[in-house]
C-alpha cells in the first residue's frame, strides 16, 4: 500500500470531532496508532480516546451515545443487537482490529501438577486439555475443590476459546470446574492468591503472569482457531446511517494503523505509543514482549506456538468475515448461551458489513476478499484468496481438533 | 421491606458517605466491599436486590456475568431503563456510579436510588477535588511527558533515548512507566526543596 495516498475522491467527514473508546490492552494498538501517528488527523478527524476500565463501561457509553465508536469483542455489535448485552441497540462492524492475541495461562502449581499427571499430553496444545483433564479425576477422587478458571467478559472470544480447548481434552465446562469473570488487571493477582487457578485473557495480561513467576502461558488463540478474529471496530447502525462518510474514514484511518502495524519493525513503536501516552500502564518490556510481530520471530508454522501473538493486518487481518462472527456465535449456543431459534444469518448480516470495509479499503486501494464467508478452519498451510486488487496471502487456519466450519 | 444494596468501591470514605445517604434516603446497605473480594461468594451468600459500583471497577464485568447467570442476580441498569431513564443513566455515568438492579424493584425506586448515589459521588469529587476518569488519564499522560522531557533535558538525550532509559528502569524496578514517572518527579521536586 502506497502509505502516502491521498483520499482525495473520498468525500468530507460529516462530524469531525468524535470519542472512540477502548480498553487497556495491546491490542487496542490501531486506534493509538491511528491517533499518534496523525492518521486520524489526516482524514480530518479529531479524535480522543476514552480509556474505559471495563467492558461494561464501553458499551453503556455506546448505548447513551456518550462514544461514537469503539473497540469491541467480536461478539458485542450481535449481542447489543439481539438485546443480549445492555439494552437493545443495534450496532455493526466493518472492520476486523486483529487476529489472534490472547493466551490461556494456568498458575505454576497447576502447571506442574499437569506436567506430573501426563508429561506427553503437555507438549501440544491440541493435547494439553487431556492433561487438565486427569488432573481434574484426580482432585474429584481426592475430594479436592473444583478448579476454578476465568475468561474475560461474558460476549468475548476468550470464553469461547477457552471452552473450545477444554471440551476438545474432554472437559464438561458447565460442571468439571467454575467458570469465572475477572477484569484483566486482576488476573494475575488472583492467580498468586490462589483464588484461580487459570485463565484465558488478552496480551498484556498473560505475559504479565508470566513475567512475575506466577503464572505459565499453556497455548495462544492461534492453537485454538489459526485465523481467529479478535476485536473489532464497532458503531451504532444509527450513527453509521447518519455519519457514514465520517465511519469510512475513521475505517480507512485504522486501516493504515493497521497496515503500519504489521510491516516490520513498528511493534516496538507502538508497544511505546501505548505506555508512554499513558493507554496502558503496564511495564513496556511486558506490552513489547506481547506485541512482537509474528512474522519476525520465526514462519509460520512456528506461529501458533507464540502463545498471545497477534496479526494487525496481513492476511486479510481487517476483513469482517461473516463466517468468524457466525462460528462464535455457533460457539454460543453450543454452550447455551444463545437461543436456538435466532435467525443468526439475518442477524450477523445486519451486525457484520464486508460492504462497508470493501469501500474503506479501495479507498486506500488494498485488496479485499471477493466473498463474505469461508469454510474456515480448512487449511493446514499457507494459501491464496483471491482479492479484488490481487490475490492475498492467508495463514493456516486450523482449528484445535482439526474440525472445519462450514457456514 | 427495604431493598438490599451491596456497594462495592475502593473509597472507604466515599462508600461510608453514600452508605448513610442510603440509608437516610430508605434503603439497606448490606455490606461494603472492594475491588480485591470475592464478589461471587458474596453476592451469593448476600443476594442483594441492587449493586451500586464505582463505574470505574474493572469488576463490573464479573457483575455482568452474574447478571447473565439468573433471575435472582441484578441486572445492569441500562437494561432496566424505562423511557424517561436514559437521561439518568447518561448523568450516573458521567458521575461514575454504576447500578446493577434486580428486576422486581420499582422505577421509581430505582430512580431514587441512583439519585441518592449520584448526588453523593458528586459531593464527595467536589469535595475532595477528585479527578474524572479522563481526567485522570490526562494527567497520567501528562505526567509521563513531564518526566520524558526531565530526562531528556538531564541526560541530554533524545526522545528515542529518553524512552530506553524508561523502559529499562521501568523493566528493572518492575514498574510501570506511569509509577516511574511519578517516582521521577516527586524525587526532583523533593531536591528543589
Amino acid at each position: 500500500m502506497n502509505s502516502t495516498l491521498a483520499n482525495g475522491n473520498a468525500p468530507a467527514p460529516e462530524l469531525r470531532r468524535l470519542t472512540l473508546g477502548m480498553l487497556p490492552l495491546n491490542d487496542a494498538a490501531p486506534l493509538v496508532v491511528a491517533l499518534e501517528k496523525g492518521y486520524f488527523g489526516s482524514e480530518g478527524l479529531d479524535v480522543s480516546l476514552s480509556v474505559e476500565t471495563s467492558w461494561a463501561g464501553l458499551r453503556d457509553g455506546m448505548q447513551l451515545g456518550l462514544l461514537d465508536g469503539a473497540q469491541m469483542l467480536a461478539l458485542m455489535p450481535l449481542a447489543s443487537t439481539l438485546g443480549l448485552d445492555g439494552r437493545a441497540t443495534p450496532m455493526l462492524s466493518a472492520m476486523t482490529l486483529n487476529l489472534g492475541g490472547n493466551a490461556i495461562t494456568v498458575s505454576q502449581a497447576l502447571y506442574e501438577r499437569m506436567l506430573a499427571q501426563d508429561p506427553g499430553a503437555m507438549q501440544a496444545p491440541a493435547t494439553q486439555a487431556s492433561a487438565l483433564a486427569r488432573v481434574i479425576d484426580a482432585r474429584r477422587q481426592a475430594g479436592e475443590p473444583k478448579l476454578r478458571f476465568a475468561n474475560v467478559y461474558p460476549f468475548s472470544s476468550h470464553r469461547y476459546l477457552l471452552r473450545y480447548w477444554l471440551a476438545a481434552g474432554g472437559i464438561d465446562p458447565e460442571n468439571d470446574l467454575e467458570l469465572r469473570v475477572v477484569p484483566p488487571p486482576l488476573m494475575a493477582s488472583q492467580l498468586e492468591s490462589g483464588r484461580l487457578d487459570g485463565y484465558c485473557v488478552g496480551e498484556p495480561w498473560n505475559r504479565l503472569a508470566a513475567s512475575r513467576g506466577q503464572g505459565h502461558m499453556l497455548c495462544g488463540s492461534f492453537d485454538i482457531w489459526g485465523g481467529g478474529q479478535e476485536k473489532v471496530f464497532g458503531v451504532c447502525e444509527a450513527w453509521a446511517l447518519q455519519y457514514p462518510n465520517t465511519h469510512r474514514a475513521v475505517l480507512r484511518a485504522l486501516l493504515r494503523a493497521c497496515v503500519w502495524l504489521d510491516e516490520p519493525g513498528n511493534r516496538e513503536q507502538a508497544a511505546r505509543l501505548l505506555c508512554l501516552g499513558g493507554y496502558l500502564d503496564v511495564s513496556p518490556a511486558v506490552v513489547e514482549a506481547g506485541l512482537c510481530n509474528p512474522q519476525q520471530v520465526a514462519g509460520d508454522r512456528q506461529t501458533g506456538r507464540l502463545a498471545g501473538a497477534t496479526l494487525f493486518h496481513r492476511h486479510a487481518a481487517n476483513f469482517p468475515w461473516r463466517s468468524q462472527t457466525l462460528w462464535y456465535a455457533r460457539q454460543m449456543q453450543r454452550w447455551g448461551h444463545l437461543a436456538e431459534e435466532v435467525d443468526l444469518k439475518v442477524a450477523i448480516e445486519r451486525c457484520v458489513r464486508p460492504d462497508l470495509y470493501r469501500q474503506a479499503a479501495a479507498d486506500l486501494g488494498i485488496s479485499a476478499p471477493l466473498v463474505d464467508s469461508k469454510v474456515e478452519g480448512a487449511h493446514e498451510e499457507a494459501w491464496l484468496l483471491e482479492g479484488d486488487r490481487g490475490d492475498i496471502p492467508m495463514r493456516p487456519d486450523r482449528f484445535l481438533d482439526g474440525s472445519r466450519f462450514a457456514p | 421491606m427495604a431493598i438490599r444494596v451491596l456497594i462495592v468501591d475502593t473509597k472507604d470514605e466515599r462508600s461510608q458517605a453514600l452508605e448513610r445517604a442510603l440509608a437516610e434516603a430508605g434503603f439497606e446497605v448490606v455490606s461494603t466491599v472492594d475491588e480485591q473480594d470475592d464478589l461471587y461468594s458474596t453476592m451469593e451468600a448476600l443476594q442483594p436486590d441492587a449493586v451500586i459500583v464505582d463505574a470505574a471497577l474493572p469488576s463490573r464485568d464479573t457483575l455482568e456475568h452474574l447478571g447473565q447467570l439468573g433471575r435472582r442476580y441484578p441486572k445492569p441498569m441500562i437494561m432496566l431503563a424505562e423511557e424517561e431513564t436514559p437521561d439518568l443513566t447518561q448523568q450516573a455515568t458521567r458521575a461514575g456510579v454504576s447500578a446493577y438492579v434486580i428486576d422486581s424493584i420499582s422505577p421509581a425506586l430505582v430512580r431514587s436510588m441512583l439519585n441518592v448515589s449520584i448526588s453523593s459521588f458528586e459531593s464527595f469529587r467536589a469535595l475532595k477535588g477528585e479527578l474524572s476518569r479522563t481526567q485522570e488519564t490526562l494527567a497520567q499522560r501528562r505526567a509521563i511527558d513531564r518526566a520524558k522531557a526531565m530526562i531528556m533535558e538531564l541526560r541530554g538525550l533524545g526522545e528515542d533515548a529518553a524512552y530506553q532509559y524508561m523502559r529499562k528502569t521501568a523493566m528493572n524496578r518492575r514498574m510501570t512507566i506511569h509509577e516511574l514517572a511519578q517516582e521521577l518527579l516527586s524525587a526532583t521536586g523533593n531536591k528543589g526543596k
